[in-house]
């Protein structure tokens, strides 16, 4: 399913922003969101590492794909034993990847070009090197010890489960230098901060208030649901919790209108969906039970898994939008599954342990499709058509591979692949200087894979990734329209029907590997004609036999439905 | 071979079309049993979920014409409270199928399940009855499993019963199947078994559907066509197989002209693939391959000594006719004893078996009512085991049946010798 790009007439945000209206300030829920790392971007001073000078020279490419906002991993000041996510200092950026000024340098250039800048916020805990925490265990009276959370004991919070299972035997950590415990969900140098303390809240709200002040879109919060600990709780989803969030967007919508805050909390939908309140926290979350859902759906040739779990997403209050993607810097979490789907998944995706972490698997989107354009091409498609914002991972629009040998999940984060040039115009560094190998195999290696080759042929992966995204932006049926599934008895095909006001487009997926027929019940849209949103080709109208399509392996057909 | 090359309906193709491809095939013949099926879907559904839940599964209920809504009550979603509470899911649909094939005999509901599974490629195939009211998920993993992970093609049931329940089976169909085939499969006609895409592929468009004598307990045929066909056999044990209730049971005429007559039809068909086979070999069980129960069942022995006494005296020259003469004398003299007394022998009852098979063979006489004649015989033979094993413990009836089986064995040289000394004069 393609349709060619309409040109988009950009207007710079700084001129947006003066004439908000309400559909302006919902802008999250018609975007298709890029997520990139900056330092595997673009290197431009030729250290091995990328930089933000480097991703504002290639921001015209990322305009050119239609992309509307970037979502930038961390990039503060860190110690990088967990990719940045263990930040030493909120203020700033991490000599590595350039200055403030370069910072500040980006984010005019990309909001010259339309595109809004989504950072980082890791409010749960800081590095064990901020230093917030070096005063805090310098010794029991210091101010900042009730910054965070210590223990005599490691035994509080049993009920809390240990995240890091691969890593971590406990929650609580032993501080040889104030001799006593303290909390962290994640990695060990990871301490948890102490919400209870108000100061903690208004320390964190400062950080905020620094980068809106600058003139970023919106923060993605890291690790939402264990903000807050309580005694015979799983310590996750708390109240108090919620009634942080709460606080945090009463500000936020009160001084920055138009900003967005958006969470990571790897929970049922039933759980993230009060993350939403009554519209009153998060605007947006990460359908996170969807996405193996999806990959699943499409290994075992059957729908059950989507239609399943998006049964169980109790609706969101109208300015809420879920966020859904593929794949991300991330495992291919596992946990919003059953066992016997992980097993399935495990054996399907991951047959070679090494691709296995935590509880998920360390994979892009291509290799885990084995490089069949055909399924990467369908996953895309549910992507940009199901409810929600997509999120496209940097280098997936391109079919990347990853370097499963890297440790943790360093490869699925290896160096974008712009040419089939040196250090595939990443950098200009010698090739040992790279911050990581790039993946240089036959098949995903950057002289086969890179952006340069994929620009100069019109039917690449590239190509039609702008033109898909090109589709979804040229209707807001996808981002904000109704989804009603139609349930033919050829299980393998998933098919629904997206509509906003009069405006209609039925979607429809082969997901086998093999050509189907299948019959849809298009009774109550007879008399419409389906125009297929790749040629624009006319179909037979609708009438009141089923409607019959025969579908190729893997074949999605998007239909706008016109009454004419 | 009659022209049905259309016998599956347009209906069943069209539902076939969706469901596409499966690895699980579970087949259902129904017929006015709205109240029981619901039941068994869920077991089926439940086994799916515990043993097979990555497969690609369907359950297809052929109905025979049912007026109590079987189909309706069939395609019911069910709400399993107790497999959702124990996490049993299954990653893919589970689809179900009616194929409605009205007025039609046994043999045709099961070659529309044989037919299907050859269709959607199933790997592994059960046929459940509708009927059992006992079924559990246990019983469906037992007979798919085999079939499904260890690449067997016909999997017969075994079950635990009452020390004189499936008397048919134990003294009759088990001894002569195993003796005349030479393998030790004990339940060759039950209404449960499995078979695998294999055997069905190769058994779709045999010619054997249209044979009236299997017509109405075709699955003998189904048995006997994998054994002859050198296919991998396995007898996996289910469990308590309950008595069906008043009016779902033959009566024992009925019940020995179905069973009896596939047998002799098979024997008839599958001459030489048995000629000269001596002995037997057991094939792989799983679990054991006998359970008796404690329960306790009403037989009425006097009226069924009676029946034989007069269906010998009734049937005289029948008997005379399909019979060796001295074995029809042995007969009339068990027919004159005092009722206690009656001792059926086992040497006996394989001759007289083997000369009403020869018999067959030879078509003496109309092989229906040939077989309705060894009713009165299977009658005397009932009594007397009854009487023998009235104070019997279960190893001693276990070995009295392998005995029997032994008889069988040893006399099935004389056996193949009339076989052939008959078929010499005729031609």
């Amino acid at each position: 399913m393609a349709e060619p790009v309409t040109e988009r007439l950009v207007q710079p945000l700084a001129e947006k922003r003066s004439v908000a209206t309400k559909a302006q300030t919902q802008w999250y829920k018609d975007a298709v969101i890029y997520q990139l790392h900056v330092r595997a971007f673009c290197d431009s001073n030729n250290d091995g590492i990328g930089d933000f000078p480097g991703l504002t020279q290639r921001l015209d490419y990322l305009q050119e794909l239609g992309v509307d906002a970037l979502w930038l991993m961390p990039f503060f000041p860190s110690p990088l034993r967990d990719d940045g996510y263990d930040i030493a200092d909120y203020f700033s950026v991490h000599p590595s990847y350039g200055t403030l000024d370069n910072f500040k340098t980006f984010l005019n250039a990309a909001h010259a070009r339309g595109l809004r800048v989504i950072i980082e916020m890791v409010l749960n805990h800081t590095s064990d090197q901020h230093q917030w925490f070096q005063e805090a265990r310098s010794s029991r009276d210091n101010p900042r010890r009730d910054w965070y959370v210590w223990s005599d004991t490691d035994d509080r919070y049993k009920e809390a489960r240990i995240i890091f299972l691969d890593t971590e035997l406990s929650n609580w950590a032993w501080d040889p230098v104030s001799k006593s415990y303290y909390w962290h969900r994640f990695f060990s140098h990871q301490p948890d901060l102490n919400y209870d303390n108000p100061a903690v809240f208004e320390a964190m709200w400062g950080v905020m208030k620094f980068w809106l002040d600058l003139g970023v879109d919106g923060f993605r919060l890291d690790a939402v649901p264990y903000l807050v600990e309580r005694d015979g709780t799983n310590c996750e989803n708390l109240p108090e919790t919620h009634a942080i969030i709460k606080e945090l967007r009463r500000r936020l919508d009160a001084e920055y209108p138009d900003r967005m805050l958006l969470a990571e909390a790897n929970q049922w939908p039933a759980d993230v969906s009060q993350y939403f309140g009554n519209g009153d926290e998060f605007h947006m979350a990460f359908h996170f039970p969807l996405m193996p859902r999806i990959f699943m759906a499409v290994q075992l040739e059957d729908r059950k898994p989507i239609i399943e779990i998006l049964e169980q997403t109790p609706p969101i209050p109208e300015s809420s939008q879920w966020c859904i993607f593929l794949r991300n810097h991330d495992e291919l979490t596992l946990e919003m599954v059953t066992d016997v789907e992980r097993d399935y998944m495990y054996d399907e995706y991951a047959k070679d342990k090494t691709m296995r972490i935590n509880l998920g698997i360390r994979r892009r989107l291509a290799p885990m499709m084995d490089n069949d354009r055909r399924k990467i091409q369908l996953l895309n498609v549910l992507l940009m058509t199901m409810p929600g914002t997509p999120i496209v991972y940097y280098g997936d629009e391109i079919g990347m591979g990853d370097n499963i040998y890297l440790g943790d999940r360093n490869g699925v984060r290896t160096p974008m692949q712009w040419s089939g040039g040196w250090n595939a115009g990443f950098s200009n560094a010698d090739p040992e200087r790279l911050y990581s190998p790039l993946i240089s195999n036959p098949v995903y290696g950057y002289q086969a894979i890179n952006v340069e080759s994929q620009k100069r042929v019109p039917h690449s992966l590239l190509s039609w990734m702008k033109q898909l995204i090109g589709v979804r932006k040229s209707t807001k049926v996808f981002s904000r329209g109704s989804i009603e599934f139609l349930r033919p008895a050829n299980h393998r095909v998933l098919a629904y029907v997206r509509q906003l006001g009069d405006e209609r487009i039925l979607v429809v997926n082969n997901l086998s590997s093999s050509a189907q027929a299948v019959e849809l019940d298009l009774r109550q849209y007879k008399g419409y004609i389906p125009i297929e949103m790749s040629g624009r080709n006319l179909f037979p109208r609708i009438g009141d036999l089923p409607y019959l399509l025969t579908m190729g392996p893997y074949q999605s057909y998007g239909f706008r439905l016109r009454r004419l | 071979m009659a022209d049905d090359s259309s016998f599956l309906s347009d209906d069943l193709i069209r539902q076939l079309i969706s469901v596409g491809e499966v690895d699980l095939l579970v087949g259902i013949p129904s017929h006015n049993n709205a109240e029981n099926i619901v039941h068994t879907v869920e077991a089926v559904e439940e086994s799916f979920q515990s043993a097979f839940p990555r497969q690609r599964v369907v359950i297809i209920d052929v109905d025979m014409g049912s007026n109590d809504g079987t189909p309706e009550a069939f395609l019911k979603p069910v709400t399993r409270k107790g497999a959702s509470a124990r996490g049993l899911t299954s990653l893919r649909t589970e689809h179900r199928v009616v194929a409605r094939c009205e007025n039609a005999a046994p043999a045709t509901a099961l070659r529309t399940i044989v037919a299907t599974a050859d269709l959607l490629r199933a790997r592994a195939c059960a046929v459940i009855s509708a009927a059992t009211s006992n079924l559990t998920p246990e019983w469906v993993g037992n007979l798919l499993q085999p079939l499904y992970r260890q690449d067997f093609d016909l999997v017969t049931p075994l079950y635990s019963r009452q020390r004189f329940e499936g008397l048919l089976a134990r003294i009759l169909l088990y001894p002569m199947t195993r003796s005349v085939f030479g393998k030790r499969i004990r339940e060759i006609h039950s209404t449960e078994f499995g078979f695998s895409g294999r055997l069905a592929t190769n058994c779709t468009n045999l010619d054997l559907w249209h044979e009236p004598a299997i017509q109405d307990l075709p699955q003998t045929s189904l048995t006997l066509t994998a054994i002859t066909s050198d296919y991998r056999c396995c007898q996996s044990f289910l469990g308590p197989k309950l008595r069906p209730s008043a009016g779902h049971a033959p009566d024992i005429v009925t019940a020995v002209r179905q069973a009896v007559g596939a047998l002799f039809w098979s024997i008839d068909a599958n001459e030489s693939y048995w000629m000269g086979r001596l002995g037997s070999e057991a094939v792989t069980t799983f679990g054991p391959d006998h359970e008796f129960t404690d329960e306790t069942i009403p037989v009425n022995l006097d009226r069924t000594f009676e029946l034989f006494r007069s269906g010998v005296e009734e049937l005289s020259p029948i008997l005379k006719t399909i019979m060796a003469a001295d074995t029809y004398a042995e007969i009339q003299k068990l027919a004159s004893l005092d009722e206690r007394n009656l001792c059926f022998d086992n040497a006996l009852w394989a001759k007289t078996l083997y000369d009403f098979a020869a018999s067959y063979h030879h078509s003496l006489l109309n092989r229906d009512h040939l077989v309705q004649a060894l009713v009165p015989l299977y009658r005397g033979k009932i009594y007397s085991f009854f009487l023998q094993h009235a104070a019997s413990s279960s190893a001693e009836i276990e070995a009295d049946s392998e005995n029997l089986c032994l008889e069988f064995e040893r006399q099935k040289s004389d056996f193949s010798e009339r076989w052939k000394l008959r078929s010499e004069v005729t031609t």
